[in-house]
């Protein structure tokens, strides 16, 4: 029998549609859709015995409880800690999978120069011979740290100075520490006791402070209520994530945020819904309408709901003085539900040099965060675990990724309460990447050690017999029978948290309203800089992926 | 016309045949395991009856898996018998105390979390209801590889069709889900891909 063409094309056709009718196209898109999972370049975890440890996360500063689960040694998932008195088992989207931002693609492994692979003793030669010629500036993001006093030992010894790159809660509370004199570090948002939150742009429900901490309070308090516990006013141009959920979201203008102070500050006074005695605002009312786009009855409006729930507590975005006058002017500072003074101020607090001089290198700390661009002429070296694309350092220096590092991890910057952790390197740290402090004590060996630093601080809090330590259990710093047990418990992941705040112990004296309804900017670039509210990699990936705005975005 | 048909339904008849009996055949190459293995004559001859007795679930919820060779090395520190199986296992692995290579029947890729602690003790799952009666098993089953995926064919199941199928035959993600949801257990996809 011939076979013809045509048989062939009809056989072909008879074997497609018969296959239709078996697993074989159905079996192969999903096993070949497996296979895509395992190719050979895309990172496995090992198997393994499986453990759970806990730590503290480190990807920005406020140092959030985390329980790592690890398999064969390796990080492989993340959680809360519902024992953490702060985050209470909150944690924000970048924090639950921290643990793969080791394997970024961006990740420096590598010492380089102006684009350039080099290697770390090039890196030191270059620095040593900085510092020889003139004076370096070390620059910090997290200041408080073992690490920070290593940074600024180098610096005392080393003719350099010693920067701290505020985040932008700590510039809101800079206006009460210039009106007390309590340093900053010592300040703190009695959150959990305030009834009313105004907040001027702070993204409080987007990352603020410790992320956890107002978003299981609001959770709490707040959440689907039509009359709320805790109201939350949210005063910003767009509707932002914290905005659309606020009990009230008031729209204004652009940049009118002081105005808006010293609008409510006139009402409040003029109408003696307040009894702080205060200077007048030297703004009128009218003035202020017209600035923010809101109608005078509506700024007298929002001005009688400041009052109506109280306490309430006014949060700024940056170091507005005009807004954190006004809770001065409603009594929040030193007040339960307000401004608070910690049980210890027992941090070292650097206030920013007004002006950074000029330097013969520049030194950034891995905690600085990455758009922290130096404009300066000087040498810049620049430790980092992710690069952010575009850097305008000389030097990029491969720093230890997520829990690569030992470190301890002081009080967050909005905490109204002392605490202290331990984050150790949960990962053994790979011989190429090197921290700022492990550099310069290869410069310079005298140097305080991390680890002795963290022990010495232990032992402080141990001789110091306050508070409690948080884990499994809660147990009073005065149960434990040495300073190497409480040592220990850290290490585990407990955190320790110091008594909470008294009433009062501190006052704002306020000659005059504050002139400027702006946070004040000097021709120092390192001061002028607007940080975000988010961890450095965080920045980067979530203003390019638009699930921030930046203030450059906004529009009214 | 007729002699179309004919071409068209032997092409389909073809298809079958392959789809049906030579692909299953063709996907899965079988591997032998690095020694034989007998849950049977373990339960008989050491008395242990329980799964649990070697899979341990800790108190904290970590499960052990397959034992590791020092479980092993609590009754096998001698050859215990004259099998070639007993000599492999003391001269390759427990003297040079080296992990034995277990091909793992159940093992699922890396994205996936499961807890046989949050199965077994909240859900009272019994551990044949996922994995069958094996406890009782006097053979080493042959372990059948998937060549492309390069996972068990016991993720699958052991029919092709994933029809009329023993409740324990397939650990699919839509296996996890029907079971899930039979029960009325929501746990969303951060519940098992975390």
């Amino acid at each position: 029998m011939k076979v013809s063409r045509r048989d062939l094309l009809v056989g072909g056709a008879g074997v497609t549609a018969g296959f239709l009718f078996t697993p074989v196209p159905w079996k192969l898109l999903g096993d070949v859709s497996i296979w895509t999972q395992n190719w050979p370049w895309i990172p496995q975890p090992a198997h393994g015995p499986v453990d759970t440890k806990q730590s503290a996360c480190t990807l920005c500063a406020a140092g959030c409880g985390i329980r790592v689960r690890m398999a064969a040694g390796w990080p492989v998932g993340i959680s809360g800690v519902k024992t953490n008195p702060m985050t209470k088992g909150t944690l924000c989207p970048l924090g639950f999978a921290a643990h793969q931002l080791n394997w970024h693609p961006q990740r420096l492994r590598e010492v380089r120069h102006r684009g350039r692979t080099a290697s770390w003793a090039d890196a030191q030669t270059a620095f040593e011979k900085a510092c020889t010629e003139g004076p370096v500036a070390i620059f910090d993001g997290r200041p408080g740290r073992a690490a920070s006093s290593v940074l600024q030992a180098f610096a005392a010894k080393h003719n350099g100075s010693y920067r701290v790159v505020p985040s932008p809660e700590t510039q809101a509370l800079t206006p009460y520490a210039d009106w007390s004199g309590v340093p900053v570090s010592a300040l703190g948002y009695d959150l959990e006791n305030a009834r009313t939150i105004v907040s001027f742009g702070a993204s409080l429900l987007d990352g603020w402070g410790t992320p956890g901490r107002f978003t299981h309070l609001w959770s709490e308090k707040a959440a689907g209520a039509t009359d709320p516990q805790l109201r939350l006013l949210q005063i910003e141009p767009t509707l932002s994530r914290s905005a659309a959920r606020a009990w009230r979201w008031i729209p204004i203008r652009e940049g009118s945020e002081g105005a808006l102070a010293t609008g409510l500050a006139r009402v409040l006074l003029e109408e003696r819904l307040v009894a702080t005695q205060s200077p007048m605002a030297p703004m009128t009312l009218e003035d202020a309408a017209a600035q923010t786009g809101l109608g005078t009855e509506a700024i007298r409006d929002l001005a009688r709901t400041l009052v109506e729930q109280r306490p309430t507590l006014v949060i700024a975005a940056d170091g507005n003085p005009a807004i954190a006058a006004l809770n001065h002017l409603l009594g929040a500072v030193g007040s339960p539900g307000g401004i608070a003074l910690k049980s210890k101020p027992n941090l070292s607090h650097v206030r920013p040099q007004p002006n950074i001089g000029p330097n013969r290198a520049v030194l950034l700390d891995s905690s600085v965060p990455w758009d922290f661009v130096p404009e300066t002429t000087a040498e810049v070296f620049r430790f980092a675990a992710w690069d952010g694309g575009s850097s305008k350092a000389d030097w990029l220096l491969p720093s230890p990724g997520f829990l690569e590092e030992l470190t301890d991890v002081p009080t967050a910057p909005t905490s109204a309460v002392d605490t202290y952790a331990v984050s150790v390197n949960l990962i053994q740290q790979s011989e190429e990447v090197k921290n700022t402090a492990q550099f310069l004590a290869k410069i310079d060996s005298t140097l305080p050690d991390v680890e002795k630093l963290i022990h010495s601080r232990c032992e402080e809090i141990f001789g110091a017999k306050l508070g409690m330590v948080f884990a499994e259990q809660q147990t009073p710093v005065t149960k434990f029978e040495s300073a190497q047990k409480l040592e220990e418990q850290l290490r585990q992941g407990a955190i320790w948290m110091g008594n909470p705040p008294k009433p009062g112990g501190f006052r704002c004296i306020l000659q005059e309203w504050p002139a400027r309804t702006a946070p004040s900017h000097t021709s120092d670039w390192a001061a002028a800089w607007l940080p975000p509210v988010l961890p450095p990699l965080a920045a980067k990936l979530y203003q390019e992926s638009n699930l921030r705005d930046v203030p450059a975005r906004r529009e009214v | 016309m007729r002699r179309y048909l004919l071409v068209f339904g032997f092409g389909f008849a073809l298809a079958l045949i392959v789809g049906w009996v030579a692909f299953p055949r063709a996907l899965y190459v079988s591997r032998q395991q690095p020694l034989d293995f007998y849950h049977k004559t373990h339960a008989e001859k050491s008395g242990l009856t329980q799964c649990d007795s070697c899979h341990v679930l800790g108190s904290d919820g970590t499960f052990s898996g397959i034992p590791r060779m020092e479980v092993c090395a609590g009754c096998h520190t001698d050859k215990l018998g004259t099998s070639q199986s007993e000599a492999v296992l003391v001269e390759s692995y427990l003297k040079p105390a080296r992990e034995t290579p277990w091909l793992v029947y159940s093992r699922q890729p890396a994205n996936v979390w499961f807890s046989h602690a949050i199965h077994t003790r909240r859900a009272g799952l019994a551990c044949t209801d996922c994995h069958g009666n094996y406890g009782e098993s006097d053979e080493t089953r042959v372990y059948q590889q998937n060549r492309i995926s390069s996972y068990s064919r016991d993720i699958w199941g052991h029919s092709i069709s994933r029809l009329r199928r023993a409740p324990h035959d397939g650990m699919k993600m839509t296996d996890c889900e029907s079971c899930h949801r039979r029960h009325k257990v929501e746990v969303g996809c951060l519940g098992c891909h975390q």
